[in-house]
């Protein structure tokens, strides 16, 4: 089988450097050395070295294409390589030729280290599949029945659980001298935020939007005065909301009627103090009407529970002189609902 | 010409930030301002400085490796004195010796270069690991397994696998490097840029292969930190057989520990 001629391209190449064997390590095969006198030979045709030539790549496309099967320990495929590759050397002329039987060599040599490293003098071989295989059975692994199509591989392989992985790193620790990563002691992260509270809040504030705080202001101003007459006005307001209330029971009665009173505001401010009380000691309640204004109503005799109550809501009411005239004028409140005592310093 | 650094490099680690492994002209830049102070000049350096000031700075070489080594990535000398000893650096060798310390009286940990030429530091844990099954679990990183399950197969296989064959390993236990990973991401990332950097593992070319393939060894940190003979004992109990049937591995196991370094294989 005669190649044509091309431009035959390859030929600058012929008398340049000479080969660069690469071997990594001594091995016997090919040999070495060039005669030049041989160069003189019959043989000589571009044909002949171009057989050689491809002969060599030929092997060497070989060696590389079935790699595994050479590296398997039961034949001897590798050994026929290079007897072939030693024939050929008997015909290699020139340093083109050379180069290709050195770079055999190197393919070769490679693959025999390879080989080698395959090879363990005594004790148990170590085969990764069998390692791979206990591995999975380790990890958990639940293959699947044949009639349903695996992942990638084709062979089903089935689902490993989802910690698996974590399974074998786990296990693993224990082979690793690691320290421990460093890191902020800042407390359990499993305390419940509390998601709860901030509802309630919010369930707080929702009927009390006009409202500020300023009960605690309001105690400061009241600590002088008598416990006594605190208790006498409370109980004087409650009369005031039952008889309102047994005025007409049905019509609600709207707080801010109740406690404003048109001609003064500290008097105002007093009322909504001593009605706080009514309602703390669930002698009075509160509600939102229809028009979501806040009422109060005096509670049922039977259904006093003093101290605990299942359904309770504080809020905090608060008004300001401009709110006092504000709620005065909308509300049209002439005369205060509850009266004035004589007692009261104003 | 450690030819170990730059291959790895080549595959784009040390792109993104200053910390992923340093390009090799670099650091010996770095390095080569400081040169180690002699014992003298340490001596007249600490006469200078009241034991308050040395401490303070030794805490703060302590914390900086206690940060930096929670990623397990391997602390530079050159960057230690540039960002944290500083204008202390003629008493060098006096911190280092009292971090040390520390680290071993407080942390119980030890402080060790893993590479004299480079100057990269770990810290490992002085105590030895529990055989068997940790008694505390606390949720570890599932990427240690798959670190595990490489170092493994290197050490069982001599110390040196090409990279074809841990691919296929891990392909069989489910961990496909062309695809991702529900837990690994871009396993082959984690592999060939994560366990490199933090020096795990050496990802080297394998000369004259075409197309280029590469090799796995065990990294310096490996070296160190890894415990043979337990390996052994969890592949004998995983495949039921005593540690000491793969006497070649055993062996290799429990050499002394100045030969380790230089692994079973005889390559090179």
């Amino acid at each position: 089988m005669k190649r044509a001629r091309s431009g035959d391209e390859e030929d600058p190449r012929q008398n340049a450097s000479p080969a660069q064997p690469q071997s990594d390590g001594d091995s016997s095969g090919s040999g070495c050395g060039l005669s030049s006198a041989d160069m003189q030979h019959k043989e000589d045709s571009p044909g002949t070295r171009r057989e050689i030539r491809s002969k060599y790549r030929e092997l060497i496309l070989s060696v590389q294409k079935n790699r595994e099967d050479m590296l398997s320990a039961s034949n001897n495929k590798l050994t026929e390589v290079l007897e072939k590759a030693n024939k050929l050397f008997q015909d290699v002329r020139q340093p083109r030729e050379a180069a290709l039987d050195a770079q055999l060599l190197v393919v070769t040599t490679d693959l025999g280290n390879e080989k080698a490293s395959q090879l363990s003098a005594e004790g148990a071989s170590f085969d990764s599949v069998a390692f791979t295989e206990h591995l999975l059975s380790y990890m958990g692994l639940k293959r699947l029945t044949n009639g349903e199509d695996g992942q990638q591989n084709g062979a089903a392989f089935g689902y490993l659980p989802q910690d698996a992985w974590q399974k074998v790193a786990q296990r693993a620790e224990n082979c690793f001298r690691a320290a421990p990563s460093f890191h902020y002691m800042m407390g359990s992260f499993h305390a419940e935020p509390p998601p709860p509270k901030q509802r309630i809040e919010r369930q707080r504030k929702a009927p009390t939007k006009e409202v500020k705080r300023m009960m605690p202001t309001q105690l400061k101003k009241m600590g002088d005065s008598h416990q006594e007459a605190t208790e006498k006005e409370v109980e004087r307001i409650l009369g005031y909301l039952k008889k309102y209330y047994q005025d007409d029971p049905t019509s609600p009665i709207l707080y801010y009627e109740f406690v404003i009173d048109p001609n003064s505001f500290s008097r105002t401010v007093e009322n909504i103090f001593h009605t706080s009380f009514l309602i703390r000691d669930g002698l009075a309640r509160m509600h939102l009407d229809s028009d979501r204004l806040p009422c109060i109503a005096p509670v049922e005799e039977g259904e006093v529970e003093a101290g605990g109550s299942s359904i309770r809501k504080q809020c905090i009411v608060s008004i300001s002189p401009k709110l006092w005239k504000e709620i005065k004028e909308a509300y049209d409140i002439r005369n205060p609902l509850i009266q004035p005592s004589n007692m009261q310093p104003e | 010409m450690s030819h170990r650094k730059k291959p790895s490099n080549a595959h784009g680690s040390s792109q993104s930030t200053s910390n992923a492994g340093p390009t090799a002209t670099q650091e010996e830049e770095d390095d080569a301002t400081f040169t180690q102070p002699s014992t003298m000049q340490v001596q007249k350096g600490l006469e200078k400085l009241t034991p308050a000031q040395v401490d303070q700075k030794t805490a703060e070489v302590v914390q900086y490796f206690l940060v930096k080594d929670q990623k397990k990535i391997p602390i530079r000398r050159a960057d230690l004195v540039k960002h944290v000893v500083k204008e202390y650096r003629n008493i060098y060798p006096e911190i280092m010796k009292r971090a040390a310390r520390t680290f071993d009286q407080v942390f119980g940990l030890k402080m060790v270069e893993i590479d004299p030429k480079n100057h990269l530091y770990i810290l490992i844990n002085k105590l030895e690991p529990v055989t068997g099954a940790s008694p505390i679990t606390n949720p570890t990183n599932p990427k240690l397994g798959l670190l595990f399950v490489i170092l493994s197969v290197i050490f069982m296989k001599g110390g040196v696998v090409r990279e074809s064959v841990v691919w296929k390993i891990l392909k069989n236990l489910g961990v496909d490097i062309g695809e991702k990973h529900e837990e690994f991401g871009d396993s082959k990332k984690v592999v060939i840029e994560e366990f490199v950097r933090q020096r795990y593992l050496e990802y080297v070319r394998i000369p004259h292969t075409e197309p280029v393939e590469h090799q796995f060894r065990w990294g310096q940190r490996a070296e160190v930190e890894v415990s043979k003979p337990n390996i052994l004992l969890f592949m004998g109990a995983l495949h039921g057989q005593e540690p000491q049937s793969w006497s070649q591995q055993y062996q290799e196991a429990h050499r002394a520990p100045n030969s380790s370094q230089s692994g079973t294989s005889s390559q090179r």
